[in-house]
């Protein structure tokens, strides 16, 4: 049997997840410095396919946070005992960066590496789901209770690829006709609304089968599978039905999602205090306890979901 | 017994969340019993175990930190600390330990004409294995039958004692205490930077270096 | 701020061995610092409704269904009332405080292991140090004579069984899987199955390699927060108490329902007779505590010491009337002990399994108490993973292997890399099994008991193929170098059964005695036959049973005689 020195070996300490977390902050920064550059402006004074674009680019970069400081996390559990482990990291620290660039852009033309980015992370993100199936699969029993628990988790390389297909979609608009803005050949606002539909399920979806392991124990654990799915049904109808002037619930039910997705992170940090030893038994409980950073995974959906809404609702046949 | 997990301290944890305060206090307790201290045996009875401990648990001269079996073992006797059952064959504790080193040293002197501390170790192990099965019946014993006595009392009180200090946990390369932090990663081949890493021929500075951020 | 505040490091300043906690009408708050929880108390002169002697897996649970039921209730322990956050250290040795050292005599011809690995003495019992496997028993074993054609069949109906079962497993939140493999279907338990360490997942590749079912062991630690409990840190010291109050002992799950309940608990507290009258009634308990003899009186006494301490306090009870012990017109009393095998396989992997992480039990296997197929005995048993620690594990070295010196030391250096499998076995019932006194004296001037224990052929069979199967399954997963751990057994049953006939058992269905109505016996003693289960959950689950009996008997004016008895007068 081979045996891979891994526990024996490298094993990632205090200071390189110090090292990590600079990092993460450097790239928002630089995306902040190369932000700047621009010249800023409110985002409804631009046009309003740009607009959009950069809605979408926001939502985008949302998702690659919560993917990047995600990853990071689960990645740190996992030892990075395989080196593709650091993949997402980078990938979505990029995500993150070229978001932030694209929603300081006011140009309605794509940002060729700004795009390249995107499409690779929505490539990548599709590979990882691969990998975690796998890696899920692979446990003793193969796919069971105990091993989608505990195995990789499925959604979050699925929010890199979402990050990275929002991202492109936000490209190709840019460079659409303003009038009838189209991604893929079909109407953007439709699509989006459609992506930020689906992402949300998926979350959803995930955000049950945590907080079912976590035997629903405190009643606020109810509403990431509650408010959610109402955002998703809410979208399908954005994306599928007839064409309205206004959406305004469906705003509002959007804006409380992505406020959720946004407190969701202060529940966890309680969450994270309520386990043995506090915050200050940290190196365990920010990984035993519940995931800080997946949360904001909502607040990027419903954030692609407004940014469909302004399509949709300003251009009838978008 | 190698250097297994080099540069490895349990000790070293003590002020990280792995060690409560009341952990600290019982392993601060146990660490000022000095190899020397003995309460309840006579001189002559310590000289026989302390050789007995060099047996069921021999301590090289070169190896990393002491552990005071011979201490331990006469701190528990002293403060008479039972186990909850006795076997119907033995008498108590103290008087099985008692009679039990007395008549090991009779056995010496019969046999080699020494007492027991001064045999040469493979006599000493000789005679403990002896006892191991049931053989030695001198007078010494009282009807106390040897194999209850090496098996019940020795092999369990010795082997407890040494399990019961850090540096025997540095050795075998356990977590060591653990409360509040206890551990996260559980798979195979899987540990947490507060534990000890293995030396994996090849790997022994790597290992050093891992182990001396255990306790960080 | 109530969790926020019970991390802080803080000892306790005063010794609870030495010095009763539950006085001045408070009890020790488990779950906070320092604090206290106020607590109903009664005078000794006040004729309490009952007073139970034992606080652990029977007595606790069934003082805390009595207080709630209405009752005025006194629990008795022996042993010390625990703060765990404050009072368990991280250490094996300093742990053993929580275990019945009082000494005991054991012979036969397979003498018993007693101590840690047996019997506590703590306010919550064994449960304090038990490593928290809660099984149901198989349905069938509620009447094995019957179907099975072994054992006795005991006077309880499986179904009936099956709700307070589910009472238990929710009152103590039991993590277990989503389905169960064997058996009839069960309730889902209330919170999510831990996550396996690399010792389970040998047990399942095992069992994956043989083609049997395996499933994550139901256990009394909590996987998510629950009230003021954290969730398991996966420390693995739970056969040493739960510093984390993750675990679900009685000590902090019924006790602290019976307290508010307005039950009194008193710790430190020896019962040493029961008094009976002239009626062939009892009247109340004798119990040493703060260095003295009192007497509490009550309608109705509880003994609930576990398998060795209650027949033990039966018969120290023995008077003219009850030359032999009380409720024993039988002569069953003390017999029938009933233990359980704990054989194991040991074997070296090349993965590091570092098995002292997370409880000590985390995946199991009940093929064999469900498959009749293929056995030469009576009887089934399960077998879980293992998490032995350094002290543990070296005496299994030296006491079952024989290893010492050198080759001690260097298997000892392979402790990261040992992993095992280990059985909980249904032993036979035999009348010579059995709990007696002897001359000898404890430090309460009471005669210390004598335990002895053989196996019968039947047991021994079934050692034999349970080490058997196990090897098999170990080297599936892997392992080499195995050898097999022989002489351990564990748990303490019987010894006060019940049953349908006074010449037959001890006790009858509602765990009343047949011999002296106001005499109840309600704790692992009670067992006709073991199951190849641990015996915890089912434990609890008659003592809930039990509270429910009585509450019934005492609506109907049964509680001072029975009604057939009524009807004789
Ligand atoms: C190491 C270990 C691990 C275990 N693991 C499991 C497990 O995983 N699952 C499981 O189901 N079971 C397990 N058990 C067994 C389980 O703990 C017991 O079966 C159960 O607690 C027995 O309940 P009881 O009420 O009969 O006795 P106990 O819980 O032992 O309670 C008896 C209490 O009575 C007190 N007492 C006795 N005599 C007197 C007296 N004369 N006066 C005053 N007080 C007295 C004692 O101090 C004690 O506190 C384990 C046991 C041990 C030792
Ligand atoms: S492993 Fe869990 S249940 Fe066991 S002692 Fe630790 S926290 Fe308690």
């Amino acid at each position: 049997m081979s045996r891979e020195v891994v526990t024996s070996g490298k094993q990632i300490g205090e200071d390189q997840v110090g090292l990590g977390i600079i990092a993460a902050m450097a790239a928002l920064a630089l995306a902040a410095v190369l932000a700047r550059k621009q010249k800023y402006r409110r985002l409804a004074q631009s046009s309003g396919t740009v607009t959009a674009a950069r809605r979408l680019n926001r939502a985008a970069g949302t998702l690659a946070f919560s993917v990047l400081f995600d990853s990071a996390i689960e990645h740190y559990r996992g030892s990075f005992h395989n080196k593709a482990m650091y993949t997402p990291l980078v990938v979505s620290s990029l995500a993150l960066a070229v978001s932030a660039h694209g929603v300081n852009d006011e140009r309605s033309e794509m940002h060729r590496l700004r795009d390249a980015i995107y499409v690779a992370a929505a490539v990548i993100g599709a590979i990882g789901t691969g990998f975690h199936i796998y890696n899920v699969a692979k446990g003793p029993g193969g796919i069971n209770w105990q091993s989608v628990f505990y195995g990789a988790p499925l959604g979050a390389p699925a929010a890199i690829a979402l990050s990275g297909l929002l991202g492109a979609a936000a490209e190709r608009i840019r460079d659409s006709d303003p009038h009838r803005p189209r991604v893929f050949g079909l109407p953007a606002g439709r699509l989006a609304a459609a992506i930020a539909s689906l992402g949300l399920l998926g979350t959803t979806g995930e955000a049950s089968l945590l907080h079912f392991r976590g035997a629903f124990h405190n009643p606020f654990m109810f509403l990431p599978v509650t408010l959610p799915p109402v955002s998703a049904a809410l979208l399908a109808e954005t994306a599928l039905g007839k064409q309205h002037r206004s959406r305004w619930f469906t705003r509002w039910w959007l804006r409380l999602t992505t406020a959720m997705g946004f407190v969701g992170v202060c529940f966890h940090a309680y969450g994270v205090h309520r386990n043995m030893g506090g915050w200050r038994n940290w190196r365990q409980n920010v990984l035993n306890g519940p995931p800080l950073p997946a949360p904001p995974s909502f607040a990027g959906l419903a954030l692609a979901g407004l940014a469909a809404l302004t399509l949709v609702e300003d251009r009838p046949d978008a | 017994m190698r250097d297994l997990y080099p540069g490895y301290d349990v000790l070293a944890k003590r002020h990280t969340p792995s060690w409560n305060e009341q952990t600290r206090e019982v392993i601060d307790r146990r660490l000022t019993i000095a190899r020397s201290d003995h309460r309840f045996f006579t001189e002559e009875e310590w000289a026989t175990l302390c050789a007995i401990c060099e047996r069921i648990v021999p301590q090289r001269a070169e190896k990393q930190g002491f552990v005071p079996v011979a201490a331990l073992v006469d701190n528990k006797l002293h403060t008479d600390d039972r186990e909850g059952y006795r076997d119907a064959h033995l008498p108590k504790m103290q008087e099985a330990w008692r009679r039990g080193i007395a008549a090991l040293n009779d056995e010496a002197q019969a046999r080699c004409g020494a007492p027991f501390h001064e045999l040469a170790g493979a006599e000493q192990d000789e005679l403990l294995s002896a006892a191991a099965c049931g053989e030695l019946k001198c007078a010494g014993w009282k009807g106390m039958p040897s194999d209850a006595f090496f098996h019940r009392r020795v092999l369990s009180d010795v082997v407890s004692a040494y399990y019961s200090h850090p540096t025997a946990w540095n050795e075998i390369g356990w977590g060591g205490p653990a409360s509040p932090r206890g551990y996260v990663r559980m798979d195979f081949n899987r540990r947490d930077a507060w534990e000890a890493a293995e030396a994996y021929p090849g790997h022994e500075e790597q290992a050093r270096q891992e182990n001396l951020r255990a306790g960080r | 701020m109530r969790d926020g505040e019970a991390r802080e490091n803080r000892r306790p300043s005063d010794d609870p061995m030495r010095r009763p906690r539950a006085i001045h009408g408070r009890a020790p708050d488990v779950f906070r610092l320092g604090a206290w929880v106020p607590m109903r108390q009664f005078g000794e002169d006040e004729e309490v409704d009952f007073a139970i002697v034992g606080t652990g897996a029977g007595g606790g649970t069934l003082a805390c269904k009595l207080a709630e039921a209405g009752f005025s209730v006194v629990a008795f322990d022996a042993g010390p009332y625990w703060r765990p956050l404050e009072d368990f250290a991280s250490d094996e040795t300093a742990q053993s405080k929580l275990y019945w050292t009082d000494e005991r005599i054991v012979d036969g011809e397979n003498p018993l292991q007693l101590g840690s690995n047996n019997s506590g003495k703590s306010v919550g019992g064994s449960t304090v140090h038990f490593a928290m496997v809660s099984l149901r028993f198989r349905p069938e074993w509620f009447k094995s004579r019957t179907l099975l054609g072994y054992g006795a069949d005991w006077p309880l109906d499986w179904r009936e069984m099956w709700t307070y079962y589910e009472e238990v497993e929710q009152a103590l939140k039991i993590a277990g899987p989503i389905t169960y493999p064997w058996g009839p279907k069960r309730p889902r338990y209330p919170y999510r199955a831990h996550e396996l360490n690399a010792a389970a997942k040998v047990l399942a590749r095992g069992a994956e390699a043989l083609g049997i079912s395996w499933t994550e062991t139901p256990l009394a630690t909590i996987s998510a927060p629950r009230g003021a409990s954290p969730p398991c840190v996966y420390r693995g010291f739970c056969t040493l108490g739960c510093s984390t109050n993750a675990k679900q002992s009685v000590l902090i799950t019924w006790l602290p329902r019976a307290l508010h309940a307005g039950a009194e608990i008193r710790d430190l507290a020896m019962v040493g007779q029961i008094e009976t009258n002239g009626a062939d009634r009892v009247t109340g308990v004798h119990y040493h505590r703060d260095c003295e003899w009192h007497f509490q009186r009550a309608k109705n006494v509880v003994v609930a010491g576990y398998a060795i301490e209650t027949p033990r306090l039966l018969l120290m009870s023995a008077t003219s009337r009850f030359p032999d012990g009380l409720a024993n017109s039988s002569g069953l009393v003390g017999k029938n002990l009933m233990v359980q095998g704990n054989q194991a396989v040991w074997g070296i992997m090349d993965d590091e399994i570092r098995s002292y992480k997370g409880p000590p039990s985390l995946a199991i296997t009940e093929h064999w108490n469900y498959e009749d197929k293929g056995k030469d005995f009576h009887g089934g048993y399960a077998y879980m993973s293992q998490g032995p620690l350094p002290v543990l594990w070296a005496r299994t070295l030296a006491g079952s292997r024989g290893l010492w010196g050198e080759a001690l030391l260097n298997e000892m250096q392979r402790y990261n890399h040992s992993v095992g499998l280990k059985v909980v076995s249904e032993y036979m019932p035999q009348e010579r099994n059995r709990v007696t006194l002897t001359d000898e004296k404890d430090q309460y001037g009471l005669p210390i008991p004598r335990v002895t224990y053989s196996w019968c052929d039947n047991d021994k069979r079934m050692n034999r193929h349970a080490l058997a199967f196990m090897r098999r399954a170990l080297e599936a997963a892997g392992a080499r170098e195995i050898w097999d751990q022989e002489d351990d057994t564990c748990h303490l049953n019987g010894t006060a059964r019940m049953g349908f006939d006074p010449r037959t058992s001890v006790v009858d269905g509602d765990c009343r005695s047949w011999d002296i109505p106001n005499l109840w016996i309600c704790d692992g003693s009670v067992f006709p036959t073991v199951g190849g289960v641990n015996p915890s959950l089912t434990i609890q689950a008659i003592a809930c049973r039990t509270a429910d009996r009585i509450k019934a008997l005492a609506a109907r004016g049964d509680l001072e005689v029975r009604s057939k008895d009524r009807q004789l007068v």
